[in-house]
């Protein structure tokens, strides 16, 4: 089998593998949910990365001494159901159970997953990516809109389905139901 | 009492009602919530509108030869949040709304919570607004309060639980499609609502 080197190697509406993904050598960040290709922003922007480092300090801060452990993007999630042909790399991820985590990044469900939309439809985190940490039962999936200063908070009701907070808003606080004790305000999320 | 023909005669910090807003003849719209004075874009960006009537149109068709009715912004909802003295301090203008029983309706809109209510967010919505609005829906009764994001192209459903408290569905994307259970039968892709 040829060296994979260059994304236009591959094809796009294939269906591909973990084991495919460790032997891909180009420089572009891909995830694959259920066997297909995901392209990933090569930079996320400004504004995004802000957010993300807000939210990862404060986090940070909180797990300090505690038994959770917190990762940021560029980290590997292996999420496979059924099959081994779901990677990801969530923004931020908090994972209490450290039977998971191994040297390629964290195999199952973390309990904490926050995403950071970018401009523009980002049905990959709406759609695709919300089903797949349903299933796979992320206790809590925090979406962050950039636009509105917004965040909305899933957590799996007894049915294992998602339900989502209000948005909250600039004024308010967004508290965690899995982190237990963890919060912050929402003009400290947005803050450049 | 002098006829209030400009904003700048009204103290923005104060309590207004239902009564007093039915006199004030300014062309400039504005909401009351709870006796607060909210001012409304001018104008909507075009985007919003393409949007409004797309979703209107939908709607509209859908609903005709049936027992709901949609109406769709300048029309003024009241909401019995806060009743003081029996009179209403709180009137609203959302972007569209389904109201289902038709005695809510009178000359002047609608009098109480309309089944459905949707809003689509602009860029000039602020925080105190959303979170307001937001709470203003949840606790007059509104069964499904939808929020329509131009900006990441998305619907989110608003519906109560047992308790009355407001829970949000995944955020409907192009390339889904909208149901409600308050409507059956209405099936709105997601797509022709972000048409341009």
């Amino acid at each position: 089998m040829a060296e994979i080197t260059s994304l236009s190697q591959l094809d796009l509406s294939g269906s591909y593998t973990y084991q495919d993904y460790l032997t891909w050598k180009f420089k572009e960040r891909v995830e694959l949910i259920k066997g297909r290709i995901f392209k990933m922003s090569p930079a996320p922007n400004r504004k995004h990365q802000s957010i993300s480092r807000n939210l990862f300090g404060e986090l940070f801060i909180f797990l300090k001494n505690k038994p959770c452990f917190l990762f940021d993007a560029p980290f590997d999630v292996l999420l496979s159901k059924e099959g081994n042909n779901t990677v990801v790399q969530p923004d931020i991820c908090v994972i209490c159970d450290v039977s998971k985590l191994t040297e390629q990044g964290c195999t199952g469900a973390p309990d904490l997953i926050i995403e950071i939309l970018s401009p523009g439809n980002s049905r990959k985190e709406k759609k695709e990516k919300f089903e797949l940490y349903e299933e796979n039962g992320v206790k809590e999936y925090w979406l962050v809109s950039p636009n509105e200063n917004t965040v909305i908070i899933y957590n799996l009701n007894n049915e294992g389905k998602y339900i989502g907070s209000k948005p909250y808003v600039e004024g308010e606080v967004a508290a965690s139901n899995v982190i237990d004790g963890f919060s912050i305000s929402i003009e400290d999320a947005f803050q450049d | 009492m002098p006829k209030i023909t400009s904003l700048s005669q009204l103290d923005l910090n104060g309590y207004y009602t239902y009564q007093d807003y039915l006199t004030w003849q300014f062309k400039e719209r504005v909401e009351l919530i709870k006796g607060y004075i909210f001012k409304m874009s001018p104008a909507p960006n075009v985007k919003h509108q393409k949007i409004s009537s797309n979703l209107h149109g939908l709607i509209w068709s859908f609903l005709r030869n049936k027992n709901c009715h949609a109406f769709s912004a300048p029309f003024d909802v009241r909401l019995p949040v806060s009743l003081k003295e029996g009179k209403s301090d709180t009137v609203v203008q959302p972007d569209i709304v389904v109201i289902c029983d038709e005695r809510k309706l009178d000359e002047q809109g609608c009098n109480g919570a309309p089944d459905i209510v949707v809003e689509i967010l602009s860029p000039g919505n602020s925080s105190r607004e959303m979170k307001d609005k937001f709470e203003l829906y949840e606790a007059s009764g509104v069964l499904e309060y939808w929020i329509v994001d131009p900006e990441h192209q998305d619907v989110v459903i608003y519906s109560p639980n047992k308790e009355g408290v407001y829970f949000g569905s995944r955020p409907y994307v192009i390339g889904d499609i909208l149901n409600t259970s308050l409507l059956p039968g209405l099936v709105i892709d997601v797509k022709e609502v972000f048409d341009s």
